[in-house]
């Protein structure tokens, strides 16, 4: 502590830009890490929300599948014979809609068959009742002024349905979610505007089957006598639209962070340990042995890269309080807590690639009097 | 303490800087004795200190710390032997920039691995000893470079060394300065009762000193 202190108090200018440098460093990966997170969530935690661990597609679609796929009831009927498997159809399609008070909404509209697993629980208001159209949505809804006992006009179709129940802040694609029974959800797909078309006339498909599995079921062989492509969720997360996209953007932007931050800290202390030499030298000559030379600079390294992560720390989360509900930004304690110590340890790393010098300056260097 | 060289040979540099400058070299010097080192400039005064001082290997040849002989040492033998038993002053750049005069001197007893708050007293009567009571917190860029010089050697003795190995103390201050320096070493030298080696041109420094060596460059 002594010379490792005193050493940044008279260095407290280059020490305290170092620090700026490497705080704005831990606050741009903490805010890109906060919209990593916020939005993942406005993607895909509607499909996070959802209690299963495989969804089957039909195995035409690639990708999109909640766009693309769609299997019959046959299908859906084979998958809930399949052993080790509880199985529910699941329709999922983005619309608008309108509410009696003139309040214009997107929601992700997602059928389900009410008292099957993929039916939401209800945070305000009743369930899913399959005896009658209802619809519950999204606390994300909710907070954008929709209630229950307003009736939603499905915009395209005209479809009225009353609002009964709201359930947690899902999304999915960015829209907030909005579960509906999968009848309901089928006039949506399918109907055609102007033509009134009953129910009954509509294609009986769904998009998917959502599967929970015990482990050990053979999905393999199951999707091979049904026809379908299962996904196990980390896989299904991209089949929502602009997932895979944003996070490719979000990672990369962080990778980068994470190697710029230890080559900056890193050609700090390297400037720092030649600027140093000729006292590395003289302290080498007294008796300092290579590991005290070491310990003390790591020491300087460790107090100005957590100080600048922790104020960083504070800087991300400032910033998103300032943004606000209105952005997808999310950082909880966690993230934060892992991000920053990431930033911490990879901005240490970059002194260790310095760290060599500190221990080579000759003290015979100091027998040359006046340099 | 006592240094014994015996038939120290010394070669600086490598290939088209290769210089020979001892060649069986042999000395002995006793505790509570200034020995001034005198010769021409480029005739090995420093680097004989250096020898003596474990910061350079001869190529031959034994220098003896009272029963150690040092060129059997490993480096880390000799890094330690410099923290504990020697101390050294050098011509210049003795101080550490960021440190005020009675840390310079705190800072020995923190090379040495101990700890620097209890020494605080003792460094400051250090000080006062070679005549820097008023210059406590000044750093080097605020000390003269007498001053600077009286610092140094205060380092120098702080943690008792058994052996003081001074160069060119007094090159870089007036008459005045260099006196008081040149006494100090003999008071401090008395005081500590180690063998001291001082590498000089100063006549004053010359005249106080115990013995003197002349060395001559090689021919
Ligand atoms: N690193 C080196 N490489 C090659 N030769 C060197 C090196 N260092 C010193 N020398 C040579 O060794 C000789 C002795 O140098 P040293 O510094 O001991 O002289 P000195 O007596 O202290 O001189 P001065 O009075 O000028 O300080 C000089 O001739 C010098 O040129
Ligand atoms: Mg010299």
């Amino acid at each position: 502590m002594f010379l490792a202190l005193r050493e940044i108090r008279a260095a407290r200018g280059r020490f305290l830009l170092m620090g700026l440098v490497v705080m704005l460093v831990a606050a741009l990966v903490g805010i890109v890490s906060g919209f990593t997170t916020g939005l993942g969530n406005d993607t895909v935690s509607a499909l996070r929300a959802l209690p299963a661990t495989h969804v089957a597609f039909a195995t035409g679609a690639k990708s999109d599948q909640f766009n693309r796929s769609l299997v019959d009831e046959a299908t859906v009927a084979g998958w809930r014979q399949r052993p080790g498997v509880e199985a529910a159809p699941l329709g999922v399609t983005i619309t608008r809609g309108t509410t009696g008070r003139g309040l214009e909404i997107d929601m992700a509209a997602f059928g389900v068959e009410p008292g099957t697993f993929p039916a939401p629980a209800v945070r305000r208001g009743t369930g899913l009742d399959a005896a009658r159209p209802g619809l519950v949505i999204s606390g994300k809804l909710a907070d954008d002024g929709v209630r229950v006992g307003d009736t939603v006009t499905v915009d395209r179709l005209g479809l009225r349905l009353p609002v009964t129940g709201v359930t947690g802040d899902v999304s999915y694609g960015h829209v907030p979610a909005a579960y509906l029974p999968l009848d309901t959800w089928r006039e949506i797909r399918f109907g055609v505007p102007g033509a009134r078309t009953t129910p009954e006339r509509l294609p009986r498909d769904a998009s998917g089957v959502a599967l929970r599995a015990r482990s050990g079921a053979d999905l393999a062989a199951a999707d091979h006598a049904l026809g379908t492509l299962t996904l196990p969720m980390s896989k299904v997360l991209e089949a929502a639209p602009g997932y895979k996209g944003e996070r490719v953007t979000m990672t990369s932007i962080q990778v980068f962070l994470y190697l710029i931050a230890p080559l900056l800290v890193g050609a700090f202390f390297a400037v720092w340990t030649v600027q140093r030499a000729p006292e590395l030298a003289l302290l080498r000559a007294i008796g300092a042995s290579r590991r005290r030379l070491l310990s003390y600079t790591v020491l300087q390294a460790a107090l100005v890269v957590v100080a600048g992560t922790v104020a960083g720390g504070a800087l991300a989360l400032g910033t998103g309080l300032l943004l606000g509900a209105a952005v997808p930004f999310s950082l909880p304690a966690g993230t934060l807590t892992a991000t920053l110590a990431a930033v911490a340890l990879v901005g240490l790393a970059g002194t260790c690639l310095t760290l060599r010098r500190v221990t080579t300056p000759d003290p015979l260097t100091m027998l040359g009097a006046a340099r | 303490m006592t240094l014994s060289l015996s038939d120290v040979t010394v070669t600086r540099g490598h290939g088209r800087t290769r210089t020979p400058v001892f060649h069986e070299f042999t000395a002995r010097f006793e505790p509570g004795r200034v020995t001034a080192l005198v010769g021409p400039s480029g005739s090995g005064k420093s680097t004989l200190l250096a020898v003596a001082g474990a910061l350079l290997l001869p190529d031959s040849g034994a220098v003896v710390l009272d029963d150690t002989d040092i060129t059997g040492l490993r480096e880390a033998e000799r890094t330690r032997l410099r923290r504990e038993r020697i101390g050294y002053m050098f011509q210049s750049g003795n101080l550490l920039g960021a440190l005020t005069a009675t840390e310079q001197l705190l800072a020995a007893s923190y090379v040495a691995g101990g700890g620097t708050r209890r020494h605080r007293a003792r460094a400051v009567a250090a000080l006062e000893e070679v005549g820097l009571a008023d210059r406590l917190k000044h750093r080097p860029d605020q000390l003269s470079g007498g001053e600077r010089q009286r610092v140094a050697l205060a380092r120098a003795l702080f943690l008792g060394p058994g052996l003081l190995l001074v160069d060119e103390p007094t090159a870089a201050v007036d008459r005045t300065q260099a006196d008081a320096i040149a006494k100090l070493i003999i008071d401090r030298t008395r005081a500590h009762d180690c063998v001291t080696l001082v590498a000089t041109h100063d006549p004053a420094v010359i005249a106080t000193a115990d013995t003197r060596i002349d060395l001559n460059p090689e021919p």
